[in-house]
């Protein structure tokens, strides 16, 4: 729900000549260059019904009768950038204790057990823009199961031993969260782009948890849990009108508040150049990545942006193909444009490789950018790039729940309903003019900055050849005050 | 080990990773229960399955399905790392790895040129290798630039990943494999017209593989290992877990090698090891999507009838003598602990197989599962704790496998405590119908939720093919499954979870 997919995916044949539906049989075997396809099926757009109740929820429903199963998501207009800076975590245990905690008319251990009695699941989470309640159910046993998502929704009890258990297992999980480099690498970096009080790079501490209670809890809920501020779809094996008078019944008398807020903290980048230094003795590999501040999807370059993810990913993209495969220097190496919906996303990449291989991968990464932007992409790269977004575009409507997650995800950021469409249409086109612009406008050398997790005594040349500033991160975990 | 990594792994799938990618996901799944409602659906899932076999042994399994116009791909080759020589270890992965590098006529801008001088790069690290050995430092510098030099001459005929380009540019989606203690499996989905463009890419594929970029690939294969074992206190333990649960079978061995065995691989080591185990008797390919039947049986003898048939490879012999006493690893790194027990158990071909599945689910399946309950909820001396089977394969007598990872102020010996009673109370009271009802009753939705899947479907379908004898084993589980009784779980919990039949293994904090 947080980013879009850096790369969708495509079919340029969707609006081509229509030609028999008989493929040629082969007789004799062809090599790849020698086949001709047939025109691809045309992708059928699932229907559905878009409805809102009076209290102001928005409903989207889609019947697919292919399996006897029922699944169904909240998304609510929530999100842990909207906590405040001395309770981090705050949302993430709200959206914990909705669940593990029971309900009002339901404890924790009777929910668990009619559920998972039936095989079914109700879940719900906050993240970063947004929060979610979902269910799953055999068709069987519908209604029961949503009439406990209700409740996890609507009535959640919040007990104070589940509180204090999520708040265990959240600090358990910030005592585990060094031990490894990869995750530490990703975690600073954002912290190094958008700055470590940032809403959208904060980590919870043992101390913001230590600064929660119930009440916080509750309040929170209640500041954000509104028909009017909640999209609700579901999907599969169920009778319209049965489902819509269950709906009715459920959610109606659920009051909306017209005053509820929802202000989208800004982002910028806090740190415009230098190379961030963790210090990990025990490594024989560093953890690198390299970025600057970017994007939304919304911008009308966004189509040609992935355009140039295209060229520098994927098989036969510039950098795994050159940082990879040529030299040999990576398992895993990428770039790309990574816009949000709603706020400044990151163009970054990076990779892992062996210590003394750190600098030598700093410098070809950016080498390629510095490439990208100079000098005009080929025929066949823009080809390439252009040919595996629309091909695969099919793949984006391989079963109604894609369609239905995108088309509430897309109102939910005020996307326009046909957004993919328009990009569809966009990426096919892009030129190579529009690539380097695009490349010269929004890849910048001048603010990319440099994170690196290794092994100091190993790195050899050392970071500072790579004449920038230097600065040495302390990510020792802050001891618990007190209880 | 899979040619690919995935990013953005969340925390605690950097653990289960190791074991989804090594066991495909499916090995897990292995239980449909009661027949009920959903056996209308199988019926037609059963009814749309057709399988055929070409002369030469290799043999396909086809699952139509029309919803949307595309289809999934699966080749499954009946080798892993278990069937590497000694002193050989990590050829089944690399030779993975090179299945993308291209054909005599795919990847390269000049085939005859640039196989001269790849032969002349073998002749060359042959040369290097002796005379590392009689350590004449002068002659391997010389020698080391002369190989550079080489290098890079073929790599001026290479159109690298041209295989993999030509695959995404036709619109194919998820191309990667992967490399098993068992198996290994090469899968990618398409748009369901570009049917015949797989049918020539794969049949291509193995006919005529070059393995160019042998050396280069070999310095990305070492920063995965760096990566996935090295410097990853989870993959370090997982290594040393295994070594010292096995005496003698492979499944002790790492799948990506040893660090040595690596460096001294040579391309004539992966010919060999190709041509001995790529035989098409030895393939078995499964296709789930929208595609006819009729037209793939056609297709596939036009385009792998190609295959020359050969003896079938060797199988495996080596068995691991039965275990007389606890064993324990321990190893202090920068991590916070967890801790791992494991059983030894027989393959997924015995009878009893269904009820070491059940017995998995009952201890780790969700809230309700007793390690939840107990270990999570009620101690609080886990931030997670589970178990389950097939460590690190299936095909052979393997493992089941717990592990758990302390919460934060608890010790590990809380932890093991905790969860060794829950282990120990399978083997003296019976379960509750309540909770063998409930586990049969999630593995048929678990079931049904895979129907909804092409590429799960494939990768499910040819493992029980190859492992088992017949993909219909996957639909005739449900009977297994509904049989097994309180007795059979008090039965085989009581012969697995004995103190001679178990193997500890202790990560704890360096710092501490």
């Amino acid at each position: 729900m947080k980013k879009l997919p850096w790369i969708f995916v495509g079919i340029a044949t969707l609006l081509l000549i229509i030609l028999f539906n008989s493929p040629v049989l082969a007789l004799t075997p062809k090599h790849y260059t020698d086949l001709e396809f047939p025109t691809l099926k045309n992708v059928e757009i699932p229907n559905y019904e878009r409805y809102q109740l009076d209290n102001g929820m928005v409903v989207y429903l889609m019947e697919d009768h292919s399996l006897p199963l029922v699944s169904g998501t909240a998304i609510i207009r929530t999100g842990n950038r909207l906590e405040p800076a001395d309770k981090v975590g705050l949302a993430d245990l709200t959206g914990t204790v909705m669940r593990i905690g029971g309900t009002q008319q339901h404890s924790a251990d009777q929910l668990n057990q009619i559920l998972e009695d039936k095989a079914a699941i109700v879940e719900t989470s906050i993240g970063e823009s947004s929060g979610s309640a979902s269910f799953e159910s055999l068709t069987e046993d519908l209604e029961t199961v949503f009439n406990l998502f209700v409740e996890v929704l609507r009535s959640p009890l919040f007990p104070e031993d589940k509180i204090q258990l999520a708040k265990q297992q959240i600090n358990s999980s910030i005592s585990r969260r060094n031990d490894d480099p990869g995750v530490m690498a990703s975690r600073e970096f954002k912290k190094v782009i958008y700055g470590e009080k940032s809403p959208y790079s904060r980590t919870e501490e043992y101390a913001t948890i230590n600064n929660i209670n119930r009440q916080d809890l509750v309040n929170f809920y209640e500041q954000y849990f509104y028909p009017n501020n909640l999209i609700l779809g579901i999907v599969g094996d169920f009778n319209s009108p049965e489902i819509k008078q269950l709906i009715t019944n459920k959610f109606s008398d659920w009051k909306a508040n017209e005053k509820v807020a929802y202000n989208i903290p800004s982002a910028e980048q806090k740190n415009e150049t230098g190379v961030f230094f963790i210090n990990q003795p025990q490594l024989t590999q560093s953890n690198i990545r390299i970025g600057h501040l970017a994007g939304k999807a919304n911008e009308p370059d966004y189509p040609t942006l992935t355009v140039l993810n295209g060229v520098l990913n994927g098989f036969g993209g510039r950098l795994f193909n050159e940082i990879r495969s040529r030299q040999g220097l990576a398992y895993s190496v990428y770039g790309a444009w990574q816009p949000n919906y709603d706020y400044p996303g990151v163009f970054a990449g990076g990779g892992q490789t062996r210590s003394e291989a750190t600098v030598p991968f700093i410098q070809s990464w950016k080498t390629e950018i510095e490439k990208i932007r100079n000098n005009p992409i080929s025929e066949e790269e823009l080809a390439s790039a252009k040919d595996s977004i629309l091909n695969s575009f099919v793949f984006n409507f391989q079963k109604p729940e894609q369609t239905l997650s995108r088309l509430m995800r897309y109102e939910y950021f005020a996307y326009p309903s046909d957004f993919i469409f328009t990009y569809q249409q966009k990426v096919k086109t892009t030129t190579i003019q529009e690539v380097q612009l695009a490349a010269q406008k929004y890849l910048q050398p001048d603010k990319l900055v440099t994170l690196v997790v290794g092994n100091e005594a190993e790195i050899k040349p050392p970071l500072t050849s790579l004449n920038e500033k230097i600065t040495t991160l302390d990510i020792t975990i802050p001891e618990p005050n007190n209880s | 080990m899979g040619y690919f990594s995935r990013r953005l792994i969340t925390f605690l799938s950097v653990f289960l990773l190791i074991f989804t990618l090594e066991i495909t996901p499916v090995a897990a799944k292995t239980e449909i229960p009661v027949k009920s409602s959903i056996q209308p659906y199988l019926d037609r899932v059963i009814q749309k399955i057709d399988e055929f076999t070409l002369d030469n042994g290799l043999k396909f399994i086809i699952l139509e399905d029309h919803q949307a116009p595309v289809v999934s791909f699966v080749t499954y080759a009946d080798v892993g790392g278990v069937d590497e020589p000694e002193g050989k270890t990590g050829v089944a992965h690399f030779l993975e790895h090179l299945a993308f590098k291209g054909t005599s006529k795919i990847g390269t801008s000049n085939y005859q040129e640039e196989a001269k001088l790849l032969d002349q790069l073998d002749l060359k690290f042959q040369a290097i290798k002796e005379a590392k050995k009689a350590g004449i430092q002068s002659q391997i510098t010389q020698l080391e630039t002369e190989f550079k030099e080489i290098e890079e001459k073929a790599n001026q005929f290479v159109k690298q990943n041209e295989f993999g380009q030509i695959v995404e540019m036709a619109g194919g989606v998820g191309l990667n494999a992967a490399t098993s203690a068992d198996s290994t499996i090469y899968f990618y989905s398409f748009p369901s017209n570009k049917l015949e463009l797989w049918m020539s890419l794969e049949s291509e594929r193995f006919l005529d593989p070059v393995f160019r970029e042998f050396y280069k690939e070999k310095e990305v294969i070492l920063e995965e290992r760096r990566m996935r074992t090295d410097n990853s206190p989870t993959g370090q333990m997982v290594e040393s877990f295994l070594d010292t649960a096995y005496t003698k079978h492979p499944y002790k061995r790492p799948v990506i090698g040893y660090n040595q065995d690596i460096r001294n691989l040579t391309t004539e080591d992966v010919k060999q090891f190709f041509q001995t185990y790529y035989a098409p008797n030895n393939l078995t390919i499964a296709i789930v999507g929208d595609v006819k039947s009729k037209e793939v049986k056609k297709l596939a003898q036009t385009y792998f009838s190609r295959f020359k048939g050969q003896e079938k490879p060797p199988q495996l012999e080596i068995i691991e003598p039965l275990q007389t006493e606890t064993k324990q690893v321990e190893l202090a790194l920068q991590s916070q602990p967890f801790y791992l027990e494991g059983y030894h158990r027989p393959s997924i071909n015995d009878p009893d197989n269904a009820v070491y599945n059940m017995i998995a689910a009952i201890l780790s399946n969700g809230r309700t599962s007793r390690l939840y309950k107990s270990l999570v909820e009620e101690k609080q001396v886990a931030l997670a704790a589970q178990g389950f089977n097939g460590f690190p394969g299936d095909k052979y007598p393997n493992l089941m496998l717990f592990f758990g990872l302390t919460s934060q102020g608890k010790t590990i010996n809380e932890l093991a405590e905790a969860l060794h009673l829950e282990i120990e109370k399978m083997t003296t009271e019976l379960v509750t119908e309540d909770e063998l009802n409930r586990i049969k009753t999630q593995a048929k939705a678990d079931f049904l939720r895979m129907l909804d899947s092409n590429m799960g479907m494939a990768q499910t379908l040819v493992e029980y093919e190859v492992k088992t004898g017949s993909w219909s084993n996957l639909f005739t589980q449900i009977d297994r499954i509904s049989a097994v009784t309180p007795d059979d779980i008090q039965r085989v919990a009581k012969k697995t979870f004995t103190p001679e039949n178990k193997t500890i293994g202790r990560l704890i904090s360096q710092n501490n």
